[in-house]
């Protein structure tokens, strides 16, 4: 008996809802069928916490007096956006400090949401509205007006390990990778990951509610490069990153253990986002989508020393999981990851505590994301012409 | 044995005979590796000391008492333990494996095995890493 999301809200409410993680889920597939699972289980909280650099925040600093129409933005010596009406801003997490490169964006998210004071500076080229030609003051979470998450691209679905051929070390956003082959990076929380619970994004939409940060937040668009033209192994896994989600939420209602800046030697500032994301198990056909296992999702290693990252072989998490992974070439390289399943676990746990607790229900999407979607690159063109 | 230690006097310390006191008092030998000391002003000296332990157990505690700033020569690895995220990072280039995830996806350090390469500081993108050269007595 197939059941649908009210129905799934109507027993949440009643306290009878059964929620569990997604690798309680695969564990649970191994000794009960399709059909029973699909019968017990109501909802599967999937989970990731990764160093997502398309994240970002909008910020509306309130009035000036006499009023100023910001150019020129920093905070914390960090550029912001300026072309947003007189206060409002979007400040985006690699966007780095003038003064200390491992200082960014997402630093200053964290810092804001820590509550901190955070220095503005802003110019403004002086109207008949708008006098104000140069502010230097402090805000924080509390002095602004609105203060929130808004982030393009996250919960990659599936993201490509990293390795290096070259002989020097390569220091990327995929992590230190050691001279020829000696390691292998991937990020990713498997089968706790979202996207790769619901494939092919049948569960998952505009307006779909999650957890995001520490606090509920809801899926707006798909991500930028969703790309759902990948091939897919026998159980509907891209070999490549395939879809994205854009994703919005209250900062100020965000915690710091879920929101974390970070700097990658000589690649730069990146932020970790934390997403939980409720799955109804539908039918039976959800119920086979949420018991893949890592064993079964496979993606491609991608050599960073070289142009273009050509793929170098392939790799299931389980393996990668394992702690090393053999290359065709027969050698033998260790693994590390780069996104953590432990906070990934906790997501899972707290998101499924809210639902329990009535604090937390599904959503119907609005609208689904395209089926066919691909990504195209930048091509070169002469002079602007043609 | 031999230890190094970094000794900071101040500008008054600088005018008395401590390392030949030390050297008479308390039996060890004094290799002076690096100095930048003068009258007036203070400064630091590198010395290894060799002798029996307790002898140089002593000494620092005669260098402490006139007030002398001893701190021991060791290079490790400081690890800010209470921000890590257990992302897994630092473990892509340990080698010795002194830094590993366990199988509950959470990183451990192991000092054991650390041979202090400093190669985490730069992997961790929390920058909770760093190589010590100086450990306060």
């Amino acid at each position: 008996m197939a059941k649908t999301i009210a129905q799934i809200n109507e027993k949440i409410k009643a306290g009878k809802a059964v929620v569990v993680t997604a690798e309680v889920f695969t564990n649970m597939a191994q000794e009960k069928s399709l059909v029973e699972l699909a019968q017990e289980v109501d909802v599967v909280t999937t989970a990731t916490f990764g160093p997502m650099c398309s994240s970002g925040a909008i910020i509306n600093f309130g009035h000036w007096s006499p009023g100023i129409r910001m150019e020129e933005i920093s905070l914390n010596g960090v550029s912001a956006y300026e072309g947003l009406a007189a206060v409002d801003t979007y400040i985006g997490a690699t966007s780095e400090s003038k003064f200390d490169p491992t200082y960014g964006g997402a630093n200053v998210i964290e810092d804001l949401i820590r509550g901190k004071d955070v220095r503005l500076h802003a110019r403004g080229k002086g109207t008949d509205c708008y006098p104000t030609k140069e502010i230097d003051t402090w805000i924080n979470k509390e002095t602004v007006n609105e203060f929130y998450l808004f982030n393009p691209r996250n919960a990659y679905q599936n993201y490509a390990a990293a390795t290096n051929s070259t002989n020097r070390i390569k220091y990327t956003y995929m992590g230190s990778l050691l001279p020829r082959y000696s390691n292998v990076t991937y990020s990713t929380s498997g089968e706790l990951s979202p996207l790769l619970n619901d494939p092919f994004l049948r569960t998952i939409g505009l307006g779909t509610r999650i957890f995001l940060g520490g606090t509920e937040g809801y899926v707006v668009w798909n991500g930028t490069q969703f790309n759902t033209r990948r091939e897919r192994n026998e159980f509907g896994i891209p070999k490549l990153p395939g879809a994205t989600l854009a994703v919005i939420g209250d900062a100020k209602q965000m915690s710091a253990d879920y929101i974390r800046s970070a700097y990658y030697e000589k690649y730069g500032v990146s932020l970790f986002v934390g997403i939980g994301i409720p799955i109804p198990v539908l039918d039976e056909r959800m119920a086979k989508h949420l018991s893949i296992s890592n064993d079964q999702i496979e993606t491609t290693i991608l050599d960073y020393g070289q142009e273009n990252h050509p793929a170098v072989g392939m790799a299931t998490y389980a393996q990668l999981a394992s702690g090393s992974v053999t290359l065709p070439d027969g050698k033998q390289v260790k693994t590390a990851p780069l996104s953590s399943l432990a906070k990934a676990r906790e997501i899972a746990e707290l998101l499924g505590q809210w639902i329990r607790e009535k604090r937390f229900f599904l959503t119907e999407p609005v609208q689904m994301f395209p089926k066919d979607s691909f990504v195209k690159p930048l091509v070169p063109r002469e002079g602007g012409e043609q | 044995m031999k230890r190094r230690y970094a000794l900071r006097f101040s500008p008054t310390l600088v005018e008395q005979p401590i390392v030949s006191k030390l050297a008479r008092t308390y039996d060890v030998d004094i290799n002076i590796l690096n100095a930048d000391v003068a009258s007036g002003r203070g400064g630091k000296l590198i010395v290894e000391l060799s002798g029996t332990e307790e002898n140089l157990d002593a000494s620092v505690l005669y260098l402490s008492e006139v007030g002398v700033i001893v701190s021991e020569m060791v290079k490790e690895l400081l690890f800010r333990e209470e921000g890590c995220i257990h992302c897994g990072a630092c473990t892509a280039v340990c080698s010795p494996r002194a830094l590993r995830m366990n199988n509950e996806a959470k990183l451990v350090f192991d000092v054991s095995l650390c041979v202090v390469c400093g190669l985490c500081t730069q992997a961790c993108p929390l920058r909770l890493f760093e190589v010590s050269n100086e450990r306060e007595t």
